[in-house]
């Protein structure tokens, strides 16, 4: 019996230091709560990672947007269905001048810990994302401000230029307890964080889920959902797998190819466009053949744009007439858009006598490769040699942002401000010397210049229109299509997503 | 854990606490090649993160300028030169500071060890499964040499080898939450959450294990020791608890120490698709956004996982068969 006993004495061993350093720490996992709440239902949301951070001055990624801007009021609000800016948490805003905007700050309203929301802590939310210590990644969207001071009920802010997006910014501005902040630290707050917003925070499991509960004191309409659970769920499959078994409701990230599936399963895809729009950017400075404007137009009509739209995207993507969006203020709605016309195109390419040539096409493993490789193929199809250089997103970032721009002749790309305006887009990918740019025109230069620092709208859609107008003609980059976000869900959901990718739940419904 | 005193015999063999010497010595050369061993691959990995690009330009929103950008790098002391943050670095671990996650402005410290118990949680009862499965079917497998037992289980074992993880998976979860509603597809909401992982990430271990258990068996079938024990009239079960299980728990033994390895890297794939929230899914989210703290600490862990279960695994060799033990052949 000794030997038997020894074995089992061995294996256990083995069992055991498994665990190593901490095998004493194996608890039970810890349970949720998501049982349902009294009064209403509770919607499981599979996201497809967990949110990098909840408080809502650092991460600005999609997860952590879905899940803080429920839990946080913002600054203003942007009607889904027209676009324009509307009262939030300011209930009124004024032009004091050209750089000076005084805000009224709605009165009454309350943090989740029972603290008034005034307009000093507006001026605190905003102040901190522009410290530098404090990391925040959103400081680049704020960086035209000055000042911010409250008094009262009276936000002040001052900007260093007359600034035409500050209000579509501030819409993503969630305002955050100056006080509680203070107590309690950054990092504690991130843990736990207390906002003013339709649901408040109840728990979190890091890395897995985080649970709200509807914040009984908002001032706003009751939403009818009880409580959220938001998971991370990172595999694509297992989000489809996770509608179809019950266990989740919603689930973000979808791809157009999943659309079929959902729908064979009984659930409904919620799509809506972005303003992501999908482009090629050329190297106009070291870039080969591209350095020619002949050749880059002749790519813009080799391409089969249709055919990447509604085969490729399976029409969950629309037309562009340039690199931007409708939903872009300053979009170019008279330009014509793309024409494929591959007979053209290759007899631009011979005039060129760029025929044979070899471009290299940059990009990275983020970007879908099937997309990539039917341009790739559209473009043999008219006399240039097309070499994919796919390198990972990191390295692709340091090659085409390289100020020497040895990159190669295209890069494959997707791009969205989450500002709704052409100032977002052009000025970055276009102007002289951005990190994105490997193209120079002063003409285009000044124009975006004066229409970012233009407050009037009718001036700067035509400054735009200009703007635009020299890119069509250049044509250092092209639109290849405007993306839709799709959601899965189950049919017992009722929301209608929004092209800012909003995720209120609090405009959701759910039916038992 | 380790020091827990060799096997009575032994220590009546050697006499007393004069025994003890020989074994921490022994213990000591081993703690130090591991503490080298350790600083061997943080080096490594810290390079080699350094050479995979500048975490900064996934950090920065898309319409950042150069000069933000660089405003990040330096937050995360990126700019200084290479040896200097190898220097920094250095002088952080040895006050036990693994350094702040670059995204989550956590200590990489505190996110790990709230992964860790999920990721211990999995790989223990996955490596329960592989012991359980493995060395019983390799046992009947060669039991029952060319019978049912073998034509029943050799599809299954050779099934649970040639399937990777990620498609085990998503058929485990299309028969078992799909279409019976019998457990959940993912998460860990609950303690039924963990059967479907476990089995996912035990099958190629417990396949592998059941191989080797089956070609030992099968070799030590055919020695004298065993059809002198039948002839003596022992039975198939006295034969396996007296005589088989102990000679053949050495190559078992080599075979688990190594599988327990795979599965703790074999948790990556699987944490991703059950989203289970342990080690293996940080890490995937943290190579991919370049948040060197993280990973190197991820690192530091996996490296001592695997010194350690090497270590234990040489000491209990000594316990199964005195002629190969590290401690008593010195000690004696």
């Amino acid at each position: 019996m000794r030997a038997h006993l020894r074995f089992c004495a061995a294996a256990l061993a083995t069992v055991a230091l498994a665990g190593g350093v901490a095998a004493c720490s194996t608890s039970g996992t810890p349970g949720s709560s998501a049982s349902s709440t009294a009064g209403g239902p509770t919607l499981t949301v599979d996201l497809s990672s967990y949110p990098a951070s909840l408080d809502p001055g650092l991460q600005y990624d999609t997860e952590s947007y879905s899940v803080y801007r429920n839990i946080f009021d913002q600054l203003l609000h942007r009607n889904p269905t027209t676009e324009q800016v509307e009262p939030w948490l300011a209930t009124s805003w004024k032009q004091d001048n050209s750089t000076t905007w005084t805000f009224d700050i709605r009165k009454g309203v309350k943090f989740s810990n029972g603290d008034p929301l005034t307009a000093a802590d507006a001026a605190f939310s905003i102040e901190r994302i522009l410290t530098p210590s404090f990391g925040s990644q959103q400081e680049a969207n704020f960086s035209a401000i000055a000042s911010a001071t409250g008094t009262g009920d009276t936000l002040t802010i001052k900007t260093k230029y007359p600034s035409p997006t500050l209000l579509t910014y501030l819409t993503t501005l969630s305002v955050v307890p100056e006080a509680y902040v203070k107590k309690v630290g950054n990092s504690a707050f991130n843990l736990h964080p207390v906002g003013s917003g339709p649901y408040e925070f109840t728990s979190s499991i890091p890395g897995s889920q985080v649970i709200v509960k509807r914040n009984p004191d908002y001032w706003g309409p009751k939403p009818q959902i009880a409580s959220v659970v938001f998971r991370a769920v990172p595999d694509i499959a297992t989000r489809v797998a996770d509608l179809q078994s019950g266990q989740a409701q919603l689930a973000d990230s979808m791809t157009p190819d999943s659309v079929s599936q959902l729908k064979s399963a009984g659930l409904q895809a919620l799509t809506t466009p972005t303003e992501r729009v999908s482009y090629l950017a050329f190297n106009t400075i070291h870039g080969g053949p591209t350095d020619n404007t002949t050749v880059r137009k002749a790519i813009s009509e080799a391409i089969d744009y249709s055919a990447l739209v509604n085969d490729l995207e399976k029409g969950y993507a629309s037309r562009v007439n340039s690199v931007a969006t409708p939903l872009n203020f300053g979009y170019p709605k008279n330009l014509p858009d793309y024409a494929y016309n591959p007979a053209q195109a290759k007899k631009l390419i011979q005039q060129a006598g760029a025929a044979g040539q070899t471009v290299i096409m940059a990009t990275s493993p983020t970007y879908d490769p099937t997309i990539v490789q039917a341009i790739q193929a559209n473009i043999q199809a008219v006399g240039l040699n097309v070499k994919i250089e796919s390198t990972d997103q990191v390295t692709y970032l340091e090659k085409v942002q390289s100020p020497s721009h040895n990159w190669g002749s295209i890069r494959f790309g997707q791009w969205s401000c989450s500002c709704l305006d052409a100032d977002g887009v052009a000025y970055p990918l276009f102007h002289t010397g951005t990190i994105w740019s490997s193209y120079s025109n002063p003409t285009f230069d000044n124009l975006v210049t004066e229409a970012r620092e233009t407050l009037n709208s009718n001036t700067r859609t035509s400054l735009y229109a200009q703007a635009y107008g020299i890119l069509a003609q250049d044509v250092p980059g092209i639109g290849l299509f405007q993306i839709d976000a799709i959601y899965g869900a189950s049919t017992k959901l009722q929301w209608k997503p929004d092209a800012q990718q909003d995720f209120f739940v609090a405009d959701m419904k759910l039916s038992s | 854990m380790i020091l827990s005193p060799p096997n009575a015999t032994s220590w009546r063999r050697t006499g007393g606490a004069r025994a003890w010497l020989p074994i921490a010595r022994y213990l000591g050369a081993r703690v130090g090649q591991a503490v080298i061993a350790l600083w061997g691959v943080t080096t490594a990995v810290f390079f080699a993160l350094r050479l995979s690009g500048n975490p900064a330009l996934l950090l920065a929103p898309q319409n950042a300028t150069q000069q933000e950008i660089n405003q990040i790098s330096q937050q995360l002391g990126l700019n200084v030169p290479v040896w200097r943050q190898y220097l920094n670095y250095l002088g952080d671990l040895l006050h036990g500071n693994l350094g702040y996650s670059y995204v989550q402005h956590e200590p990489a410290l505190t996110l790990l060890t709230q992964r860790l118990p999920y990721t211990i949680n999995l790989t223990l009862t996955a490596l329960a499964i592989t012991i359980v499965f493995g060395v019983g079917a390799g046992m009947i497998m060669a039991l029952t040499r060319g019978g049912w037992g073998e034509r029943l289980l050799m599809p299954l074992v050779l099934a649970g080898q040639a399937m990777p993880a990620f498609w085990t998976g998503i058929l485990l979860i299309l028969v078992f939450s799909v279409t019976f509603h019998w457990l959940p597809s993912s998460g860990d909401d609950s303690a039924t959450a963990l059967i479907l992982p476990a089995i996912t990430l035990a099958s190629l271990s417990a396949a592998t294990v059941a191989r080797v258990t089956r070609g030992a068996v099968l070799e030590q079938l055919s020695r004298d020791y065993v059809r002198t024990a039948r002839s003596k009239g022992a039975g198939t079960w006295r034969l396996i608890w007296r005589h088989l299980l102990r000679n053949v728990s050495v190559p078992v033994l080599t075979v688990l120490a190594l599988e327990t390895a795979n599965l703790l890297g074999g948790s990556v794939v699987t944490e991703e698709i059950f989203a289970w929230p342990g080690i293996g899914q940080l890490t995937i989210q943290s190579v991919n956004d370049r948040d060197f703290p993280v990973v190197q600490a991820i690192v530091i862990l996996a490296a001592t996982i695997y010194i350690v279960i090497n270590l234990v695994t040489d000491i209990v060799y000594g316990f199964i068969d005195p002629r190969i033990a590290v401690l008593s052949k010195e000690a004696g």
